[in-house]
C-alpha cells in the first residue's frame, strides 16, 4: 500500500503546474549560476597566477631582507568550490580603499542561494496543502475509509512529496556537475567529488526539512488558504529574520568594547611604556653622572649616530675606564628597553587578550543561536564543507604562518641564503644586501583534509537531522487526531 | 460605487486570518529591526567619537561621522564610516571596522528596515493581492458583482485603493511608532533634513510595495483559481527581489574585466621597490627626483585605471539589476539616507582631493583637515535617484495597466 501512495503522491505533484515552474527555475539559474561562477573562476585563476607571477619576478630580483617583509608570497588561490559556491573575503579586500561595496547590497548568487531561498520555497510550496488540500477535495476520507493506517499515508505523502521535489534539483545540479566536470579549468580530485557529494546530502536532508515544515503545518491547518500563510510565515522567520537578527542580539548580550577604543588604549599602553622607558634612562644618566662626573658628560655630548658612535669606540679604545663607564651604561639601556618591551607586551597582551576573549564569545554566542534556524545550520555545513566558509579563513592564515611565519620554510630558506651570502661576501648587510631566493620554497595551499572538515560540521549537520525527525514526529502526532471531514 | 468597493476591501481584508498574521508578523519585524539597528547606531557613533578621541594630538584621519538614518537603511554605512589616512607607496590605510570582529556578521545580511521593506514586506504586499480577483471568481461573488451596474474598471480601481490601503496604514503606524522611538532618543540627531529624507524614503517604500501590490493583481487577474496565483506570485517574487538583483552583481563582472584589489597593491608595492633600487642606484637628485616622479605617475595610473574599470562594473552592475524593483529600490533608499553607492563615490573622490590638497600643503600654517558634507536630498534625487523612482513609478503603471486589461477580457464565471 506505501507504494501506491507514493506513486500516487509522487505523479501528483509532477502532475501539478508548481513542479514545471520549479523544474524550469531550477535549470535556468542553477546552470546559469555554475556558467557564470565558472566563468568567473577563470578569471580569479588567471588573477591568482599573476599574483604570484609577480612575487616570484620579485623575489627573483629585488629581494633584501627588508623588503621581504613586504612581499611574503602567500597568495590565495580561489576556492575550488568558487564555480558553485562564492567564498568570503578576508581582511585584506575587506579592508581596502577600493574594495568593491556592491556585495553588500546584493549578495551574489549561488548555489547556497538556490538551496536556501529557491528549493526551501519550493519545497513549502509542495506541501502546504498535502493533507489540507486533500481534506478539501474530499479524496482524504476516501483514503482513510479503507484499510490503511494513517502512518503509511503520512509516510508515503513524506516520501512521494519529497522525491518528486527533489527531481528538479537533482537535474539541474548534475546538468552544471556535467558542465563543471567539462571544464579544462576546474580539477576536482577525489577529496573534492566527496565534498560535492556530501554537500549534496546536506542539501537533500535540508530540502526535506522544509518539505516536512510544510507537512506538519498542513496537518496542524484545516484549509489550504490558512496552511501556506502559517508556512510562508514560519519560511519567513526561520529562513530571513532568525539568522540575519542572531548576530545583532549576540551583540547586545555579549558587548564587545569598541575597537577604536582597543586601539586608542592600545595606543596609551605604548606611550607609557615608552615613557617608563625614559625613566628609567633619566634614572640611570643621574646615577652614571653622580658616579663618573665629567666623564659621562662627555659620553653624552658625544651624541648617536653612524660617525659620532665611530667617535666613542674609538675614546673607549683610547681609555679602559671610558669603556667599561659606556659597557655599563649600555646595559642600563638595554634593560630600559626590555622594561619597555616588558609593559607593552603584557598591557597589550592584557588588552588584546580581554578583546579577543569577548569577541569570541559574541562570535559563539551568535553562532549558537542562529542555530535556531534551519538556514544557519545549513550554511555552516555547506559552507565549511566545501572550504568556502570562515573555517577555511582561519585555516589559511594557519597554513600561512606554518609557511611563513618565523620556524616556516620560508624563513628557513632565507635564512639559509644569509648564511651563504655572508660567507661569500663579507660586506654582506642583513637589511640593505641582496639576496638570491630564485629557488624558495613555493607557496602550496592544500585543502584542509575532509575528516577534519566532517568533524567541524556533524553537530550542524545532526541539528538539521533533528530538525526533519521534530517536523515529522509533529505531523505524526497531528495527523493521527485529524479530523478528515 | 467606488467608495463602498473601497470600504468592502477593507472590511474584508480586516477580518481576514491573512490581515492578523500579516500585521503581526511586520509590526514586530519593523520594531525589531529599528531597535537593533539603533544599538548599531549607538555604536558607531561610540566609534566615531573614540576615533576622534584617539587623534587628538596626532594628525587626524579622515573619517565622517555616522548619519542617523542608518538606522533605516544601513547599505554602506559600515565602509563609510571607516577611517582613511595616507599610507605607504602612495596608498590608503583603511581603518578597520567593527563588524570586522565578529566574523559572522559576515555570513549573513543586515535586518535594516530597507530589508523589511524589500524582503519581507513586498512579500505580504503580494499575499495581501494574489486571490484579489481569482479569489472572489472562486467563492463567486465576482459574478454577483458584476451583474450589478458595476463597471469593471471602478471594481478594479475600488480594489486596489482598498486592499492597499488597509495592508499600508498599519505599516505606516509601526513604522512611526519606531521613528517616534528613534526621534524621542537623545543619542539620534533626527534634524529637519534627516526627516525630510526619511519621509522621501517612506514615500519611496510606499511606491515600491505598490509594484508588488500591483504585480500580485495581475497575477490574480491572469490566472483563475488562487492556488495557482500563489504559486506563480511566489516565483516571481523569489525572482524580482533575490534573483536578478543578485544575479546582476555577478553578470556584470562578465562584462567588465577588473582585477583584484590584492593584485592592485602589489602592483603598487613592486613599483615602489623598483624605484628605491633605482633611486639608489641613480647619482643625482635630480635623476631622483624624476624617477620618484615617474613612479608616482605610474601608481596614479595604475589607480586610475582601476576607479575607471570600477565605475564602469558599477554602472553595468546597476542596469542589469534595475531591471529588478527591488534593486531600484535598493539604490533609492540607500541614496536618500546618504548610504549607498553615490555617498561611496563621493566620500572617496572627497579623500583623493583631500590627498592632492595635502600633497600641496607646504607645512606652512595650519594642517588642512578634511571637511565632508553629505549628499543633500537633491544631489541624491538629482543623480539617478529620480530615475529609480521612475522606475518605480513606471512598473506600478506597466503592472496596474496590465492588470486592468486583463481584467477587462476576465471571464468571472
Amino acid at each position: 500500500m506505501l507504494r501506491t501512495i507514493i506513486a500516487r503522491e509522487f505523479l501528483d505533484n509532477v502532475l501539478n503546474l508548481r513542479f514545471m515552474i520549479g523544474l524550469v527555475l531550477c535549470l535556468i539559474i542553477t546552470v546559469a549560476c555554475m556558467v557564470i561562477l565558472a566563468h568567473d573562476y577563470r578569471q580569479e585563476l588567471a588573477d591568482y597566477n599573476h599574483r604570484v607571477n609577480l612575487q616570484d619576478e620579485f623575489l627573483r630580483n629585488y629581494a633584501t631582507r627588508s623588503r621581504i617583509l613586504r612581499m611574503i608570497p602567500t597568495q590565495k588561490p580561489p576556492e575550488r568550490f568558487r564555480p558553485l559556491i562564492i567564498g568570503m573575503s578576508g581582511d585584506e579586500t575587506s579592508n581596502s580603499f577600493d574594495d568593491n561595496p556592491l556585495p553588500i547590497l546584493f549578495p551574489s548568487l549561488d548555489f547556497l542561494f538556490i538551496v536556501t531561498i529557491i528549493m526551501s520555497l519550493l519545497a513549502i510550496l509542495f506541501s502546504y496543502d498535502a493533507i489540507t488540500g486533500e481534506r478539501e477535495s474530499g479524496t482524504l476520507r476516501l483514503v482513510i475509509a479503507n484499510s490503511v493506517p494513517r502512518t503509511t499515508i503520512l509516510f508515503g505523502k513524506f516520501i512521494g512529496g519529497a522525491a518528486s521535489l527533489l527531481i528538479p534539483f537533482i537535474l539541474a545540479l548534475l546538468v552544471g556537475v556535467f558542465y563543471i566536470n567539462l571544464n579544462p579549468n576546474i580539477q576536482w580530485d577525489g577529496s573534492a567529488w566527496s565534498e560535492l557529494a556530501l554537500l549534496t546530502a546536506a542539501s537533500i536532508t535540508f530540502i526535506a526539512l522544509f518539505y516536512l515544515l510544510g507537512l506538519m503545518v498542513s496537518t496542524f491547518s484545516r484549509y489550504s488558504a490558512i496552511s501556506i500563510l502559517n508556512c510562508l510565515f514560519l519560511w519567513v522567520l526561520l529562513v530571513l529574520v532568525i539568522p540575519n537578527v542572531c548576530p545583532y542580539i549576540s551583540a547586545q548580550l555579549r558587548r564587545v568594547p569598541s575597537i577604536k577604543e582597543a586601539q586608542r588604549r592600545d595606543r596609551e599602553i605604548e606611550i607609557q611604556s615608552i615613557r617608563a622607558a625614559e625613566e628609567l634612562m633619566r634614572q640611570s644618566a643621574k646615577e652614571f653622572k653622580l658616579k663618573y662626573g665629567a666623564l659621562f658628560s662627555e659620553f653624552e655630548s658625544m651624541g648617536s649616530g653612524s660617525e659620532p658612535q665611530k667617535a666613542t669606540q674609538q675614546r673607549a679604545q683610547a681609555d679602559p675606564k671610558f669603556k667599561s663607564m659606556m659597557d655599563a651604561f649600555r646595559q642600563e639601556s638595554e634593560k630600559a628597553t626590555q622594561e619597555l618591551v616588558r609593559i607593552r607586551g603584557e598591557g597589550q597582551e592584557k588588552l588584546w587578550g580581554d578583546f579577543n576573549r569577548k569577541v569570541a564569545a559574541q562570535t559563539r554566542l551568535a553562532k549558537n543561536l542562529a542555530c535556531i534556524s534551519p538556514l544557519s545550520n545549513f550554511v555552516y555545513v555547506a559552507r565549511d564543507l566545501t572550504g568556502t566558509g570562515l573555517r577555511s579563513l582561519e585555516y589559511f592564515d594557519q597554513v600561512k604562518y606554518e609557511y611563513s611565519g618565523p620556524s616556516g620554510p620560508f624563513w628557513k630558506q632565507v635564512y639559509k641564503k644569509e648564511e651563504e651570502a655572508r660567507k661569500n661576501d663579507p660586506t654582506f648587510r642583513e637589511d640593505t644586501s641582496f639576496l638570491d631566493l630564485g629557488d624558495y620554497p613555493r607557496f602550496v595551499f592544500r585543502e584542509e583534509p575532509l575528516k577534519d572538515k566532517l568533524g567541524e560540521v556533524l553537530p550542524y549537520w545532526g541539528i538539521l537531522g533533528l530538525f526533519n525527525v521534530v517536523f515529522f514526529a509533529a505531523a505524526f502526532a497531528r495527523f493521527m487526531r485529524y479530523d478528515v471531514r | 460605487m467606488l467608495k463602498s468597493i473601497i470600504k468592502k476591501e477593507i472590511l474584508l481584508n480586516l477580518l481576514s486570518y491573512k490581515f492578523s498574521i500579516i500585521i503581526a508578523l511586520s509590526t514586530i519585524l519593523i520594531l525589531v529591526s529599528i531597535f537593533v539597528m539603533y544599538r548599531d547606531y549607538c555604536l558607531a557613533l561610540e566609534n566615531y567619537e573614540y576615533e576622534i578621541l584617539g587623534s587628538k594630538s596626532e594628525n587626524p584621519p579622515a573619517v565622517i561621522p555616522p548619519i542617523p538614518l542608518s538606522i533605516f537603511a544601513k547599505g554602506l554605512e559600515e565602509n563609510l564610516c571607516r577611517s582613511y589616512e595616507s599610507g605607504r607607496v602612495g596608498g590608503i590605510d583603511v581603518s578597520s571596522t567593527q563588524k570586522s570582529v565578529n566574523t559572522l556578521f559576515k555570513l549573513f545580511t543586515t535586518p535594516d528596515l530597507l530589508y523589511v521593506i524589500k524582503v519581507i514586506l513586498s512579500l505580504c504586499a503580494m499575499l495581501f493581492a494574489f486571490d484579489i480577483i481569482c479569489g472572489e471568481k472562486e467563492t463567486a461573488t465576482l459574478r454577483q458583482s458584476l451583474s450589478n451596474n458595476l463597471k469593471r474598471p471602478t471594481l478594479i480601481l475600488g480594489k486596489w485603493i482598498g486592499g492597499f490601503s488597509s495592508f499600508i496604514v498599519p505599516f505606516f503606524i509601526a513604522v512611526l511608532l519606531g521613528t517616534i522611538f528613534v526621534t524621542l532618543s537623545p543619542m539620534v540627531d533626527m534634524n529637519p533634513g534627516n526627516l525630510l529624507k526619511l519621509g522621501l524614503f517612506l514615500l519611496g517604500s510606499v511606491i515600491y510595495l505598490a509594484v508588488f501590490f500591483s504585480l500580485g493583481l495581475l497575477l490574480s487577474c491572469l490566472t483563475h483559481r488562487s492556488s495557482t496565483s500563489l504559486v506563480i506570485s511566489l516565483f516571481v517574487w523569489a525572482m524580482l527581489v533575490f534573483l536578478i538583483p543578485n544575479l546582476g552583481n555577478i553578470l556584470a563582472r562578465q562584462f567588465v574585466e577588473i582585477p583584484t584589489v590584492q593584485q592592485l597593491e602589489l602592483q603598487r608595492e613592486q613599483i615602489q621597490i623598483r624605484t628605491e633600487v633605482e633611486v639608489k642606484r641613480l647619482q643625482t637628485w635630480p635623476e631622483k627626483n624624476k624617477a620618484i616622479e615617474r613612479a608616482n605617475s605610474e601608481r596614479e595610473m595604475l589607480a586610475e585605471d582601476y576607479r575607471n574599470r570600477f565605475n564602469r562594473l558599477v554602472t553595468v552592475s546597476k542596469n542589469i539589476t534595475r531591471i529588478s524593483p527591488a534593486a531600484a529600490f535598493t539604490f533609492l533608499a540607500t541614496d536618500i539616507a546618504g548610504t549607498g553607492m553615490l555617498e561611496e563615490r563621493r566620500l572617496k573622490s572627497a579623500f583623493l582631493q583631500y590627498l592632492d590638497t595635502l600633497r600641496n600643503w607646504n607645512e606652512e600654517g595650519e594642517r588642512p583637515a578634511f571637511a565632508y558634507q553629505r549628499s543633500s536630498v537633491q544631489d541624491a534625487l538629482g543623480l539617478g535617484g529620480l530615475s529609480n523612482c521612475l522606475i518605480l513609478v513606471l512598473f506600478n503603471i506597466l503592472f496596474f495597466s496590465g492588470a486592468h486589461v486583463a481584467f477587462l477580457r476576465y471571464d468571472v464565471r
